[in-house]
């Protein structure tokens, strides 16, 4: 167990920059959650902490303790890849035991280990099974049991649950979650699906293009977004330029009431996300709000997206509202504590 | 059918793998077999009695210097192609492809130019008329076979799994050792016994930088069938063939080409 402190890291390939000025602080026993589009330098910093490749700049602290020039084999961390990567000429339970014997644990201990991450891991019996004979998920999880039975002082993982099916994604993301829980490793893992990372993570880091936006608890990223691109990249829609006086936010739809009071006469933008937006019918006769026309709309399963036009305007709406026709006249309201006005208007060229 | 199919194919295998190998046999075991005669008029165990006994040792001292020569010439060879093939198959550096070119060069030369070439630099190094020398000059036509086979090999590795087996703790020769030796051995075992018997059947390279000093199974071979004796030469052959197929037999499970893909 160890906390883990990434201090202005910057890596470069060939000149060309990957991460820049990454700061991030994991506390022991946390579990933290790299999120970010593909290509966005998320596994390099994985393989940066691991050891597997050297930053230019920066520094890795793990438990306090600056680890940049030690080698990956000293380093208390274990990363798993994406692919299980299973080693083909050891059986499930040999696999288990490589990184114990590298570290020379005798053949008792490594059977006690070994028996014992099996249960965890929910792999009893398939000990000694060759990894051919495995399926996906069962592989994925030799792989995870192979890291875990060394217990580590940071486990990073690198998109556990990519490679499997839907089903086995969420047991897979339910069996690390209580394993996690119980061991209390402190692991970082790297994940482009902002769900996965909502519902894993405690603390979660956004990383687009090389650089982090924003980090914090997903509350924070999800409803309290730093910029609208944070915010974008967790599913917002609706960005509204406008100019904040006395609690309303003046924009081209109009008066918004807003619960944000600072910024006063600074031209903002604001944003609301689909789901937070209440649409009635007209009929239902509901005063006040938003006038305005459905465009158009896709059905999702347990909510509707539709596209209202107000007035010039289009207003992306999420509702478990009935069905919607085209055309049909509806009213959007805005509650003011769910529209979310930016600090510093990074958007605003 | 099916059946019937399996077994003419089998039947067809056998007979073009077996029946030069028949008429060797037959040589080896006749005492005088003139032309127009389908099998030979006379038999007799003359020529395996000759080199087993009055030319024994001979043979005997042959094959063991076949035997060194091939097995030295291809560790050599698996040695010294494990890195550049390494290098070739996973990275990428300007001069590939040139380099790729030069390293087919000792195959597409005729074996005699490289050797009298190289002669005259050996005397001069000291290599001529020995064991190292003899080896050197194998080597030119051994490596780039070896370097081939495990380039493929390579081609298809992927390098991630030394990162796990580092991250997973093991130092970097521990990685070497454990994980890529097994994961390549099969490719390992088809180069060097391509280089084996690449080395096994030179005859002319070693003659020249040998110098007749050196005396491999195929150099008492030639002695052998320039002197006119069939019998003697054919069974000299079968003892020449015999090393070669039990190599082949002992790795042919690694040349069905096992899965070395592991799970990635």
């Amino acid at each position: 167990m160890g906390s883990l402190v990434l201090k202005d890291l910057a890596i470069h390939y060939d000149r060309q920059v990957v991460v820049e000025d990454f700061n991030l602080a994991i506390g022991e026993g946390e579990m933290a959650a790299l999120l970010g589009p593909s290509g966005a330098g998320k596994t390099t910093i994985l393989k940066a902490v691991a050891g597997l490749l050297a930053p230019t700049r920066g520094d890795i602290l793990i438990d306090g303790r600056a680890v940049n020039t030690l080698p990956p084999e000293k380093r208390d961390v274990v990363m798993v890849f994406q692919k299980p990567l299973l080693f083909p000429f050891m059986n499930v339970a040999q696999n288990i035991a490589f990184g114990l014997k590298m570290r020379g644990d005798g053949s008792e201990r490594r059977r006690t280990a070994v028996s014992r991450i099996l249960e965890l891991t929910r792999l009893e019996g398939l000990g000694g099974r060759k990894v051919h004979a495995l399926s996906g998920g069962q592989q994925q999880r030799v792989a995870l049991a192979r890291a875990l039975v060394l217990e580590p002082a940071v486990l990073l993982m690198d998109e556990p649950l990519s490679n499997l099916d839907a089903n086995l994604r969420q047991e897979m993301r339910e069996l690390i979650l209580s394993i996690q829980s119980e061991l209390k490793i402190t692991t970082l893992f790297v994940t482009h699906d902002q769900s996965e990372a909502l519902m894993m993570a405690q603390r979660l880091a956004l990383l687009l293009g090389g650089r982090l936006r924003q980090a914090g608890t997903p509350q924070d990223l999800f409803h309290r977004p730093a910029d609208p691109e944070v915010a974008r990249f967790f599913g917002g829609g609706n960005f509204f330029k406008g100019r904040l006086q006395g609690g309303v936010f003046e924009c081209a739809l109009g008066r918004l009431p807003v619960s944000a009071a600072s910024g006063n006469g600074h031209v903002r933008t604001a944003t609301i996300r689909p789901e937070d937006i209440q649409l009635t019918l007209d009929a239902a006769g509901r005063p006040g709000g938003l006038a305005g026309r459905v465009v158009r709309t896709r059905f999702e399963g347990t909510a509707t997206r539709a596209w209202i036009e107000c007035d010039v305007h289009e207003v992306m709406v999420l509702t478990a509202a009935g069905e919607l026709t085209l055309g049909q006249e509806v009213r959007l309201h805005f509650p003011p504590e769910k529209i979310r006005v930016f600090p510093e208007d990074k958007a605003s060229e | 059918m099916k059946r019937s199919g399996r077994f003419s194919a089998a039947a067809t295998i056998l007979a073009a793998v077996g029946l030069p190998f028949a008429t060797l046999g037959l040589w080896s075991l006749a005492d005088r077999w003139f032309f127009p005669g389908l099998l030979p008029q006379s038999w007799g165990l003359r020529a395996w009695s000759y080199i087993l006994t009055s030319a024994g040792g001979q043979v005997v001292n042959a094959l063991w210097q076949s035997v060194a020569v091939a097995a030295v010439t291809a560790a050599a060879a698996v040695l010294v192609a494990l890195p550049a093939a390494r290098a070739l198959g996973l990275y990428e550096f300007r001069g590939k492809d040139p380099l790729s070119v030069l390293l087919t060069l000792p195959i597409i030369v005729p074996p005699l130019s490289v050797a009298m070439g190289l002669h005259l630099w050996f005397i001069r190094m000291g290599l001529a008329e020995t064991f190292i020398g003899v080896v050197a000059v194998h080597l030119t036509f051994c490596l780039p076979y070896a370097v081939f086979v495990l380039w493929g090999v390579f081609a298809n590795y992927n390098p991630d799994f030394e990162s796990q087996a580092r991250s997973l703790g093991a130092s970097r020769p521990a990685v070497w050792l454990r994980v890529m030796l097994p994961m390549i051995m099969p490719g390992i075992v088809v180069a060097g016994l391509f280089a084996f018997l690449l080395s096994w059947s030179q005859y002319l390279s070693t003659l020249i930088i040998g110098g007749g000093r050196l005396i491999t199974l195929p150099v008492l071979l030639f002695a052998l069938m320039g002197s006119g004796d069939r019998p003697v030469a054919a069974a000299v052959s079968l003892v020449f063939v015999m090393p070669a197929f039990v190599a082949l037999l002992f790795s042919a499970r690694h040349l069905g080409g096992r899965s070395l893909a592991g799970v990635r």
